[in-house]
């Protein structure tokens, strides 16, 4: 079906038409006259390339809602990551906190040992002081997130180069040969992927350019995904020491309060 | 259950309280324990402000919670004081915003007195929505925040205090302060870009600062995107860049058809939100001297 060169002429209108006809969907009443001219072959060939229009068009639309829903989850993670490092140094603080008190509370200790009887207090006396540590174990530094990613993030990136030039698909392919004959023998040629029309080419292309974003979009969103389960497990793990903490805590504040009760 | 019956008790409570209270400023109270009388006032204060509460009579509770922090005040227990005139200052927010935030302020001055500055910075926060929400005083709202950006600083709370300075950036921007929004965004920008789980967001702010040099001057935008793609390379592959590229390029041929359709491209990706809209018809603006066509 490689077809009707020699009939350019008298179909140079159909040509134009031709491009028009896949906005329109099918044909319509205006072409009926030229129907006839058309043998079943080249109607069937319209047809099936309207359906290709259509089909492109529709995978064009579909990818820019995925690439929107990328941009979306991203948003959200990246939210998200701000609040989880917020409140992971809110947990720094607290720690912190529950440790002065708990240097407090071997302060009082000791002064309710001594206020007990003279013995306690020279029981203390003889047990020196109780390991001074300093007020503040260390100035507070600034809090540091989970740093793991930082390296996989480079390597990853260093990758990525690669393994675009080695992938058939990924590499940029060559349009400027075609030129923009719409003519009929626009059968989609399989040799370089890019069928010749110039409309079904820029939707193919568009489809490419998406494609291409949304595997960045989801490179970074595995990454955000990945930092943030770092960030979750650590801070997982200062919750249950801060757990603990605070429980034991908890124990020496109501034995205290009891000494207190019994020393009136 | 029985709210109006609860009230009458509430005001029963803190008819007694005043009695305690008058009682013990005379001698004879002052001798035999006064301050036990007081801080049995206190507790009696503090319950009744429960109940108006469970009334839903939010002055009132308001008014207790008050009368019972200057009591503590008076017997120098700061840390009660404030903890309830924040209580105070929470049910004030439901009736009378005003005083809410004097009760807050008191708050905050004596947490600062004790060197608190996390819980004042986080104060300084609720009395800057207040502002922003009920009373609606944009300049206010913005000091409020500055201050809680800088308490949290102080105290290393690094990602709190950005996200007050986000908040001040955005109100400046609205009010046309553009130089100190840029540099607000700017800072913020550049201290996330590091941090492995924060650089996303990254590209967010350089380019609200970016839309904020727009406004002020076509050059200014154009030098500050380089900037921001040569501190951050992953800037220069975001959408934002792309699009700021485009409507620099508008901007230049005086096109303004060209802006929109630009606007409306990435828009249809992903939505703009309202700040950004706004900004963006700021922009659209000076592109023809006139109104130009709404959208």
């Amino acid at each position: 079906m490689a077809a009707y060169p020699k009939s350019h002429n008298p179909f140079a209108e159909d040509d134009d038409e031709e491009q028009a006809g896949p906005r329109r969907g099918f044909n319509f009443d205006d072409e009926e006259d030229e129907e006839r001219k058309l043998s079943p072959a080249e109607r069937r060939q319209r047809q099936l390339e309207q359906e290709v229009m259509r089909t492109a068009k529709s995978a064009v639309d579909s990818s820019n809602r995925s690439l929107g829903l990328i941009y979306e989850s991203e948003k959200v993670g990246t939210e998200t990551a701000e609040e989880l490092i917020r409140q992971g140094e809110v947990l720094k603080r607290t720690e912190r906190m529950v440790d002065n008190m708990e240097q407090d509370m071997r302060t009082s200790q000791r002064h309710i040992n001594s206020i007990k009887s003279v013995w306690g207090g020279l029981v203390n006396y003889f047990k020196g002081k109780p390991e001074p540590r300093p007020p503040q174990k260390e100035p507070p530094t600034a809090y540091q997130a989970n740093s793991r990613l930082q390296t996989a993030l480079t390597e990853s990136k260093d990758q990525e180069g690669k393994y675009e030039a080695s992938h058939p698909n990924l590499r940029k392919l060559d349009t400027s040969g075609f030129g923009a004959s719409a003519s009929f023998d626009n059968e989609p040629s399989s040799q370089n992927g890019y069928p010749k029309n110039k409309q079904l080419r820029a939707a193919h292309q568009q489809l490419d350019n998406n494609l291409d974003e949304m595997s960045l979009g989801l490179s970074r969103l595995k990454n955000l995904g990945l930092g943030l389960q770092a960030e979750i497990d650590d801070q997982d793990v200062s919750l249950d020491s801060l757990l603990n903490k605070v429980d034991s805590m908890d124990g020496k504040i109501s034995s205290t309060n009891r000494q207190i009760k019994n020393l009136k | 259950m029985d709210n109006s019956g609860k009230e009458k008790e509430a005001m029963q409570l803190m008819a007694e309280a005043d009695k305690k209270v008058k009682s013990s400023g005379s001698f004879l109270g002052g001798m035999f324990g006064g301050n036990h009388k007081v801080e049995d006032a206190c507790e009696m204060y503090a319950r009744a402000a429960n109940m108006f509460k469970m009334a839903k009579n939010w002055s009132a509770a308001g008014n207790a919670f008050c009368q019972a922090a200057r009591l503590h005040m008076q017997m120098q227990n700061k840390l009660d004081a404030a903890t309830s005139f924040v209580d105070a200052g929470n049910a004030y927010k439901k009736a009378d915003p005003q005083e809410a935030i004097n009760c807050l302020n008191a708050a905050i001055d004596i947490y600062t007195d004790m060197g608190r500055f996390t819980i004042a910075a986080k104060h300084h926060m609720t009395i800057a929505e207040v502002y922003e929400s009920e009373l609606v005083d944009i300049e206010k709202a913005i000091a409020h925040y500055e201050q809680a950006a800088d308490y949290y600083k102080g105290e290393e709370s690094n990602s709190s205090a950005n996200k007050c300075l986000l908040k001040v950036g955005f109100y400046c921007a609205q009010l046309e302060q553009y130089p100190k929004a840029i540099e607000i965004f700017e800072q913020v920008a550049t201290s996330t870009m590091d941090n492995p789980l924060l650089k996303y967001n990254a590209k967010e702010y350089f380019w609200k600062a970016s839309l904020c040099h727009f406004i002020v001057d076509e050059l200014n935008a154009k030098l500050a995107i380089e900037k921001y793609e040569s501190m951050f390379p992953a800037f220069s592959d975001s959408r934002e860049c792309k699009l700021l590229k485009k409507l620099l390029e508008a901007h230049e041929e005086q096109n303004s058809e060209a802006f929109t359709e630009a606007v409306k491209e990435f828009d249809s990706i992903s939505r703009l939100d309202q700040w950004q809209t706004t900004m963006l018809l700021r922009i659209k603006k000076t592109i023809q001297g006139d109104g130009g066509d709404l959208k």
